[in-house]
């Protein structure tokens, strides 16, 4: 346990240098803060007037949705406040910037993804939180569970962008792939998911695991079942399973030496 | 040979990377419209209807064709303008009022077309996948093509407001965002006016953001003439509005340039 | 003495892809073909070479960054690639292109999370990063942000950084670069007094004659991969590094100049370029000659380029020296300036 604590330490660490480092230019962290709750906000505003014409739609009500993207923008908005290098991976990657970490004691990808912070996040991760709070006034178990879910979703988010990043130890011109594929999933993540059936279904459970941002956590806030927030949480730790091994495989490939053009 | 052989693998490597833009376009697209294909259908068949707001599901796919396309296809206008009024080469053709507005609007206008067009062929095939073609008539063709370059010059004459705004503000780019975002919103992008609740529709239909993306898509997917010609006059008035905002705005920044020595 | 790097038939291979016209070519380059080092703790290391030589790929294969393709190499014991994080907290690395510093904050927030980094004990941390404050000088800017600072200022904290956590080698790679001649020489002089008062092991490639003269004893050369030169400074210096070049640039014609060990490069109008073999006569004697003979309105001071060192090296018989003549050197080495 003594290397958990160890790398919450560096967490912390990280963290509050990372905060004081967007503090140094203040007027625009906070107008990167706003434009993201300005962006966040007009899909509320979307959904608010959709259900206004349609109040149910497949056992969805307005409620729901704007659960889901309170969870959808927090747990996004967490993982990259967090460790916001896993936006910027593949870019990492491509400009031999590992080299870098590698001189750490340190394991490498926690160690680097912890290494920046994302502005604009810190607005994701506030506009959820304060969404939820303010348009679907939970009780305090709800809430617990929110933030408990939030987790579970910004763990899954880390996941999919060390998968997505780590594509750039295999294939070249990974970064705009690697955004394309963060966009389609942010994008299947917070729409109701009773409106996708058959086959993308099964997609959204697997290859594009929105399933497990937009279904079983609101499926486990409304009925309160901690069964169904676990599955949530097992869901996540496999994204992250298939993340984080992407990322050791195309490791190794890189101290090999394989990747020659890429390290100037 | 083989030399024009290379020739012509390098040009099409250089175009490449336009491609590559497209394509990431396209993508972006069919998430889009498949989802809303997805959320639309379900909706359709919840209510037992055939036709919301007065569109059946295939033309409200189709509509979503147009608005995104519109939308997507937005140049930076109201950054160039900033720029220009930060660098002060605004300043320099302020005796000359009328060019600079439209230089900007020729060159922006240009770009804008020809980005509608991709935007607007790829999200085509697309429909044409997920619901089939649309019924057609010539005249909501014609209507379309009257209402969409009214619309862009709309756009473009509040953008340029916006951009004109350097002359006073520190940063446009947050009145850029709130501007876009509402342009969405109430502009119907995702859904068409009808649907938007009873007292809303009056004040909508009166805001300029409809005239933008509302109007040429609707006329598009339904060619309805008494329609057409009140989205029309909507258009002209708003075009009016903004066009006469714009020569105030001028003058009261020619007088702070002068005064401020140019 | 105990080693602290040790290398052996150490071998790297890379596989380039190219591309030629349409068709990828593949193509094996050796940028590491055998060396075989050894060195001793507390030693002080010049390790040099012309671009593409091999030196960035031995380093990162002795910090564990690559992994070799044959041979072997520990340092302090480990083997660097299988025992990346265990080495990585005894040595200290300070690359030219990778800062530690955080560029928006002051050099202070950076030793804090070092120390979290390196997991340092408080009270070992504090009086450690004190002492460091006081060696290098850092007191007047330790609250300035990093991108207020001059870039000598600004390597001195990066040198402080690596050295934080009280590591046993550390390996500079071209830390001079791009620095005044005041900011230099500070530098230099950080980096030799940490190697002689601390017995931290230094190994420092670069490409300036000057960074070898003054902060290494033993110079290692490579060229193509493979170890071309590997001998103490002061023996290198005695034959290789003896000259320094004198561009000046008078007002008037000046007196006619002759001196021994001075030779004319180059005369052109009021400009001249001499060549001056400072064992024969010290540039202090040139010096003044040069100014007594004419109103100077520019001079400058050079060393020879490396790769001029370098191609001197293949081409001259090395041991044309005694021991006895460079053992004296080696007294004489540090009033050098």
């Amino acid at each position: 346990m003594n290397w958990l604590t160890s790398y919450l330490e560096l967490a912390r660490a990280y963290l509050r240098i990372n905060f004081k480092s967007l503090l140094a230019y203040r007027g625009a962290f906070i107008s990167q803060m706003v434009a993201m709750f300005v962006n966040d906000f007009v899909w509320i505003a979307f959904w608010c007037l959709f259900f206004t014409r349609f109040p149910v739609v497949k056992g969805w009500g307005v409620k729901d949705v704007i659960t889901l993207w309170a969870i959808a923008a927090s747990g996004f908005g967490v993982a990259h406040v967090v460790m916001g290098n896993a936006l910027t991976l593949s870019g990492i990657i491509m400009r031999g910037e590992l080299d870098s970490w590698l001189l750490y004691p340190r394991a490498v990808l926690p160690h680097l993804l912890l290494g920046r912070t994302s502005a604009s996040s810190w607005g994701d991760a506030l506009f959820g939180v304060v969404v939820y709070t303010i348009f679907v006034r939970p009780d305090l178990p709800h809430f617990c569970l929110f933030m408990a879910l939030i987790f579970s979703v910004a763990v899954l988010f880390v996941g999919f962008s060390v998968f997505t990043g780590s594509l750039a130890f295999f294939i070249g011109n990974a970064d705009s792939v690697s955004t394309q594929l963060r966009i389609a999933m942010i994008t299947f993540s917070t729409y109701p998911s009773p409106i996708f059936q058959g086959f993308v279904k099964i997609l959204l459970f697997t290859l594009l695991p929105a399933m497990f941002v937009s279904h079983l956590p609101v499926s486990a806030l409304r009925n309160m079942s901690i069964v169904e927030a676990l599955y949530s949480f097992g869901g996540s730790l496999a994204v992250l399973f298939v993340g984080v091994s992407t990322f050791y495989i195309g490791l190794r490939r890189y101290e090999s030496g394989n990747l020659m053009e890429m390290r100037g | 040979m083989s030399k024009y052989f290379y020739i012509a693998i390098t040009s099409i490597r250089s175009k490449l990377a336009y491609l590559g833009e497209i394509g990431s376009k396209t993508i972006f697209l069919f998430v889009v419209l498949y989802i809303f294909l997805c959320l639309w259908k379900v909706t359709y068949a919840e209510t037992n209807q055939t036709s919301l707001g007065g569109l059946s599901l295939k033309q409200m796919l189709w509509y979503l064709v147009v608005t995104e396309s519109i939308i997507m296809s937005l140049p930076p206008i109201a950054t160039l303008v900033d720029q220009d009024v930060r660098t002060g080469s605004l300043a320099m053709q302020l005796v000359r009022p009328l060019s600079y507005p439209l230089n900007m609007l020729a060159n922006t206008t240009g770009e804008r077309v020809l980005s509608f067009s991709i935007n607007f062929a790829v999200g085509s095939i697309i429909a044409l996948i997920f619901v089939g073609p649309l019924d057609f008539q010539i005249q909501s063709i014609a209507m379309f093509l009257l209402l969409l370059p009214l619309s862009f010059a709309l756009d473009f004459s509040i953008y340029f407001l916006i951009g004109l705004a350097a002359f006073w503000l520190e940063d446009t780019t947050g009145l850029t965002l709130i501007y876009s975002r509402m342009t969405m919103i109430l502009g119907g992008m995702l859904i068409p006016l009808e649907l938007f609740p009873d007292g809303w529709q009056q004040v909508l239909r009166i805001l300029p953001f409809s005239a933008i993306v509302y109007a040429p898509a609707r006329t598009f997917v339904t060619g309805d003439v008494p329609l057409f010609l009140s989205l029309l006059a909507q258009q002209f008035a708003a075009i009016l509005v903004f066009s006469f905002a714009i020569r105030v705005v001028y003058a009261i920044a020619l007088k702070r340039v002068f005064s401020h020595g140019g | 003495m105990e080693s602290a790097v040790s290398i052996s038939q150490l071998v790297k291979t890379f596989v380039l892809k190219k591309r030629e016209g349409i068709r990828w070519t593949s193509t094996d380059v050796k940028a590491v073909d055998g060396i075989t080092l050894e060195i001793e703790k507390g030693q002080s290391v010049a390790f040099i070479g012309p671009n593409g030589a091999g030196k960035s790929t031995t380093i990162k294969m002795l910090t564990g960054i690559l992994h070799p393709t044959s041979g072997t190499a520990t340092v302090l014991g480990c083997l660097p690639w299988k025992e990346r994080t265990k080495l990585a907290r005894r040595i200290g690395v300070v690359f030219g292109q990778r800062s530690q510093l955080w560029y928006h904050l002051p050099p202070g927030d950076t030793f804090e999370l070092l120390s979290k980094i390196y997991e340092i004990k408080k009270d070992v941390f504090k009086s450690r990063r004190d002492m460091l404050i006081e060696r290098f000088q850092l007191s007047t800017f330790l609250d300035t942000p990093v991108r207020k600072l001059s870039l000598g200022q600004r390597m001195r904290a990066e040198v402080a950084c690596s050295l934080l956590h009280g590591p046993e080698v550390i390996f500079l790679d071209e830390p001079t670069i791009g620095l005044d001649v005041i900011a230099r020489q500070e530098l230099r002089d950080l980096i030799r007094e940490w190697n002689q008062e601390n017995g931290v092991t230094v190994f420092l490639t670069s490409h300036d004659a000057g960074d070898i003269q003054h902060v290494a004893k033993r110079v290692v050369v490579i060229n193509h991969g493979r170890v071309v030169l590997d001998d103490r400074v002061s023996r290198v210096r005695r034959q290789y590094l003896r000259e320094k070049v004198l561009s000046v640039k008078y007002a008037d014609m000046p007196e006619p100049f002759s001196l021994s060990g001075v030779k004319t490069l180059k005369e052109s109008g009021h400009a001249f370029k001499f060549e001056v073999d400072t064992l024969v006569v010290p540039i202090e004697k040139v010096m003044t000659e040069i100014m007594r003979i004419g109103s100077v309105v520019d001079i400058t001071i050079e060393d020879p380029p490396l790769e001029e060192v370098i191609a001197h090296i293949y081409s001259t018989p090395s041991a044309a020296v005694t021991d006895d003549e460079a053992d004296d050197d080696i007294d004489n080495d540090e009033s050098v300036s």
